[in-house]
């Protein structure tokens, strides 16, 4: 009940950290323009975690790659919207100023820790680079490799293998270094994009449960991208439903796993999930598939896909209905209001 | 009745820097026809071997292997031949398991043509038709390259590849992890509904818990390339007996609101079983280890109800 | 026609017309326009080849005229004279064909031997794979030249075994990179769904393997046939390949250096016909590997 209430209080009094209003963004090639993110807008606030959930080519690392203003440089674009960072926008940032933000105020945990880490670095160095780069105020090496220390700690891993290179650890202890090196400079915004995807069940727990102990000791903030509805009910405070590149539905976890009303993609992807605690024949898979990013759909992007696509879905874009935070765009939804 | 396929003690041993690593080491596969047989483990565990073992697509170190009653480890390669069109694979990655350069009409005749099935090309392309429609697949991709398709639909080609000789049995390594959650549930209810309308009897190979409950008559778990707990899937899911068992149940997040979650979690990680010592492998990482656990091997014990395990805390 | 109404109505089923394989890839490689450039020049040499004696004939190539040596390109000698006072344009006519078949002559059967050691090592592996790969490390321990030198002078100055010589030194260097290439392939899925669904292991190298391995041996085919054509002319020059008088770029080149200074055309045209091939070559297999390939979109 307190952590309904805490929650409570921060919708209200947004205290709010990263703010990202109508954000576009467009790879581009010679032929074709994939639009990847369409005009998505969310908040998260200080010490929260939102979970962005969806599928392949729902544009959820694009966003995260945004943030971090790492799209590749020839082909990615933000063509709109603004990514406020405590009041800056990071758009409009230059890239040197980028990469002094990069690291030290906001980091990145990728899917894969066996390729994220440098195999001919010992881990400790790797850790050490990352406070070195960051080292405003002159630490002394002697401080820096106490930090590196204490570092490894957190993550639970013994500081006397600092000296070891990735490839003697296994995958989830080498998933706790690349953590221990995103956490290095106490970065307020940590971005993860599917931190647990590549790792077995009991190794994932183990990372889950080291992350929501860290977010309680640290104080981050953190945007989880993630397809498994699981990882968002056991770690997030918001979630937000993505679609080809737009939020379909944003609200608190429990508006989501809770709520009574939903988009319909929504409904689709917990009935596709097998039920561990129900018994169900047969599974209720989505019709149909992603649409292709080079040419949407008219009105609703999902109506292709929808069971109770109307006319007007196909036609017009969705309004936005919005109570109490939770946030759906569907025809449905306001038509029976 | 005499299940339709059956191996007695199957191992594979594969020579590795260090010692032999017992990738499957005395494991007993039992399915009767038309069932389906669960394979759970995590990466490293030998289900995938196994899997391969059984259709003899690897050579096993050791055991036997019977389908429909006969011994197929004493086949020759003729033999092998005619008996492979019997037993099917589905296989985990649909990107890697299909020819980039062969569109779908040659990708389904491959089987068809190479055992011979059909004289007339006239018959192979309404069989092929036929595949297709059986799978789902919309007669316009017959020329699509796989690259020009999604996963689900690769997928899709897979299935009907292995469907093509009409097989009796499938072995599906893990055909829907590769997948997103709206299509792995396309491919699910497809794999099901296969099952009821041609009497297929598949080996389920997965390290997804949900999914496996969901399609499984009978489900294994496998640690270190040994069985360590087999029984039907909903006494397994209701009454978990082995520690590692209870472990990985209880470390699989769930899409519902839990407010006290806390994982029971195991210590450390899989380690190869290269050389392993006898006892129970799991011994090192389990919170109810005692002594008898190490030094002799623990046999699957019937805890009645077809429910077997094979842990100390239960002999 | 008729034969397949005939199959359409007793089934009524068939399947919808694709493109053939061939004319797939001749439309891809139709977009790449520096491809088709590459292909035009190779087409205009091989015609050269062809009809060389249309052009001009082999006599006048060897004809010699003293008052003309060193003689600058003009109207009535295109490309100047040599040394000889021989007509330049008629020789680099004349010598395409002895280049042409020396230069991608050996690296086709080049290829052809080292695609059937190296898919045999590269597939197989084991024993097989350690003996042959031995014996094509003890040929690679032979510096190239020298042991195309020595089999040449083995088997006696001429066309035929040079081309041998040239062969056999190309060999394990293609077995090599065509094992390499095949490693890579084989580890992959759709090998063992072959194997799974039946396929004997010759269709599984076949129609699985070297098409998916070929990528990168074309492009390598198309670079060494310029060093064909280069070691082809260095072998002439110590006087183990075509035998002079006879026309041969490689030849031309090293006979002129002399007069490099004073008479630049002695080895410009007889370079550049050189160079032309060699680019051209290149051009036309970067397309043409693009082409083979389904993946790449167009």
């Amino acid at each position: 009940m307190a952590e309904l209430t805490q929650t409570q209080e921060l919708r209200e009094n947004q205290d709010v950290l990263l703010e990202i209003n109508n954000l576009t963004v467009v790879y581009k090639s010679d032929e074709e323009i994939v639009h990847a993110v369409n005009g998505i807008s969310f908040q998260v606030g200080v010490k929260e975690t939102i979970g962005l959930v969806g599928e392949t080519g729902a544009g959820k690392t694009t966003t995260a790659l945004s943030i971090m203003r790492l799209l590749p440089e020839r082909t990615g674009f933000i063509e709109g919207g603004e990514i406020l960072y405590n009041g800056m926008d990071l758009v409009t940032k230059p890239q040197n100023e980028m990469r002094m933000i990069r690291g030290s105020l906001i980091s990145m945990i990728f899917q894969d820790p066996m390729t994220s880490l440098n195999p001919i670095m010992t881990v400790g160095d790797q850790i050490y680079e990352s406070l070195e780069i960051h080292n405003t105020d002159n630490k002394t090496r002697q401080q820096l490799d106490e930090r590196v220390n204490e570092l490894l700690t957190l993550v639970g891993i013994q500081p006397r293998r600092k000296k070891e290179f990735p490839h003697q650890f296994s995958g989830g202890m080498k998933q706790r270094i690349v953590i221990a090196i995103a956490l290095a400079c106490e970065p307020q915004l940590l971005i993860a994009d599917e931190p647990t995807t590549a790792l077995d069940v009991t190794i994932q727990a183990q990372v889950l449960d080291l992350m929501r102990e860290l977010k309680e000791k640290l104080d981050t903030s953190m945007i989880m991208i993630t397809h498994d509805l699981g990882v968002v009910a056991e770690t997030c405070d918001k979630v937000a439903i993505m679609y080809a590149g737009e939020i379909v539905e944003r609200g608190s976890v429990e508006d989501i796993f809770e709520g009574k009303q939903h988009h319909p993609y929504t409904e689709g992807l917990f009935g596709a999930i097998p039920n561990l605690e129900e018994e169900t024949d047969r599974l209720s898979p989505i019709d149909g598939l992603m649409p292709n990013p080079t040419d949407l759909p008219s009105g609703c992007k999902f109506h292709p896909r929808c069971k109770y696509c109307m006319d007007i879905c196909r036609e017009q874009v969705p309004p936005v209905y919005l109570e109490d935070g939770h946030m759906i765009a569907c025809h449905l939804v306001v038509k029976e209001d | 009745m005499e299940p339709l396929i059956r191996t007695v003690d199957l191992k594979k041993y594969f020579r590795v820097y260090g010692g032999m690593l017992h990738a499957v080491d005395g494991v007993d596969v039992v399915i009767n026809q038309g069932q389906t047989l669960g394979v759970v483990g995590e990466s490293g565990c030998g289900k995938s071997t196994l899997g391969r073992l059984v259709l003899r697509l690897l050579e096993p170190t050791g055991g036997q292997i019977f389908f429909e009653g006969k011994d197929i480890m004493a086949y020759d390669r003729k033999d092998m031949k005619q008996v492979r069109q019997q037993m099917q694979i589905i296989f985990q990655d649909p990107f890697s398991s299909l020819n980039p350069r062969m569109p779908v009409f040659d990708l389904i005749a491959e089987p068809l043509v190479m055992n011979r099935i059909y004289k007339t090309k006239a018959e192979l392309t309404t069989k092929i038709y036929e595949l297709m429609e059986m799978v789902g697949l919309a007669d316009r991709y017959i020329n699509t390259f796989p690259h020009e398709m999604d996963g689900g639909r690769r997928q899709r080609v897979g299935v009907a590849r292995a469907l093509a000789l009409n097989p009796k049995f499938i072995v599906c390594d893990e055909p829907v992890s590769a997948l997103d959650v709206s299509i792995q549930a396309q491919i699910l209810n497809l794999l099901m509904d296969l099952q009821d309308e041609l009497d297929l009897t598949y080996m389920f190979i997965t390290h997804d818990l949900s999914v496996v409950k969901h399609i499984s008559d009978e489900i294994g778990v496998m640690y270190l390339g040994q069985c360590v707990e087999r029984a039907n899937s909903k006494e397994l899911f209701a009454n978990p007996l082995h520690p590692y068992t209870k472990a990985l149940l209880s470390a699989i997040p769930v899409p519902r609101l839990r407010k006290d979650v806390r994982h029971q979690i195991i210590r450390g990680e899989l380690s190869d079983p290269i050389e392993p010592e006898p006892g129970c492998r799991f011994a090192n990482r389990c919170d109810f280890c005692q002594e008898g656990c190490t030094g002799t091997n623990i046999p699957l014990k019937d805890q009645g109800n077809g429910h077997w395990v094979s842990c100390t805390l239960y002999q | 026609m008729s034969k397949q109404a005939d199959v359409q109505t007793a089934t009524n089923i068939k399947r919808p017309k694709r493109k053939s394989q061939a004319k797939e890839i001749w439309r891809r490689m139709k977009k790449n326009r520096i491809a088709m450039v590459g292909l035009a020049i190779i087409s205009i040499i091989l015609l050269c080849t062809i009809l060389a004696d249309v052009i001009v004939s082999y006599d006048y190539s060897l004809e010699q005229n003293m008052d003309l040596r060193y003689a600058a390109p003009s109207g009535d000698h295109w490309f100047g004279c040599d040394n000889y006072g021989r007509d330049i344009f008629a020789r680099v006519i004349h010598g395409t064909r002895n280049s042409l078949i020396m230069g991608i002559g050996a690296v086709v059967v080049g290829i052809l031997l080292g695609g059937f050691f190296g898919s045999i090592t590269g597939y197989f592996g084991g024993k097989l794979d350690t003996v042959i790969m031995r014996i094509m490390d003890v040929f690679n321990t032979i510096p190239f030249m020298l042991l195309a030198l020595a089999i040449a002078s083995a088997l006696g100055p001429s066309l035929t075994n040079v081309l041998i010589a040239l062969m056999i030194s190309m060999v394990p260097y293609y077995t090599r990179v065509i094992r390499a290439s095949i490693l890579n392939v084989v580890g992959q899925d759709f090998i063992e769904a072959g194997k799974a669904c039946g396929t004997p292991t010759r269709f599984i190298i076949l129609k699985h393997v070297l098409p998916n391995a070929i990528g990168p041996v074309i492009v390598h085919a198309t670079m060494s046939v310029g060093t064909m054509i280069l070691s082809a002319s260095a072998m002439s020059f110590l006087g183990m390949g075509i035998q002079p008088p006879a026309p041969e770029w490689g030849s031309m080149l090293n006979e002129g250096k002399d007069y490099m200074l004073y008479a630049p055309h002695l080895v410009i045209f007889p370079g550049l016909a050189i160079v032309l091939t060699a680019l051209s070559v290149n051009l036309m297999g970067d397309g043409l590997r693009d082409a083979l390939d389904p993946r790449l979109k167009d």
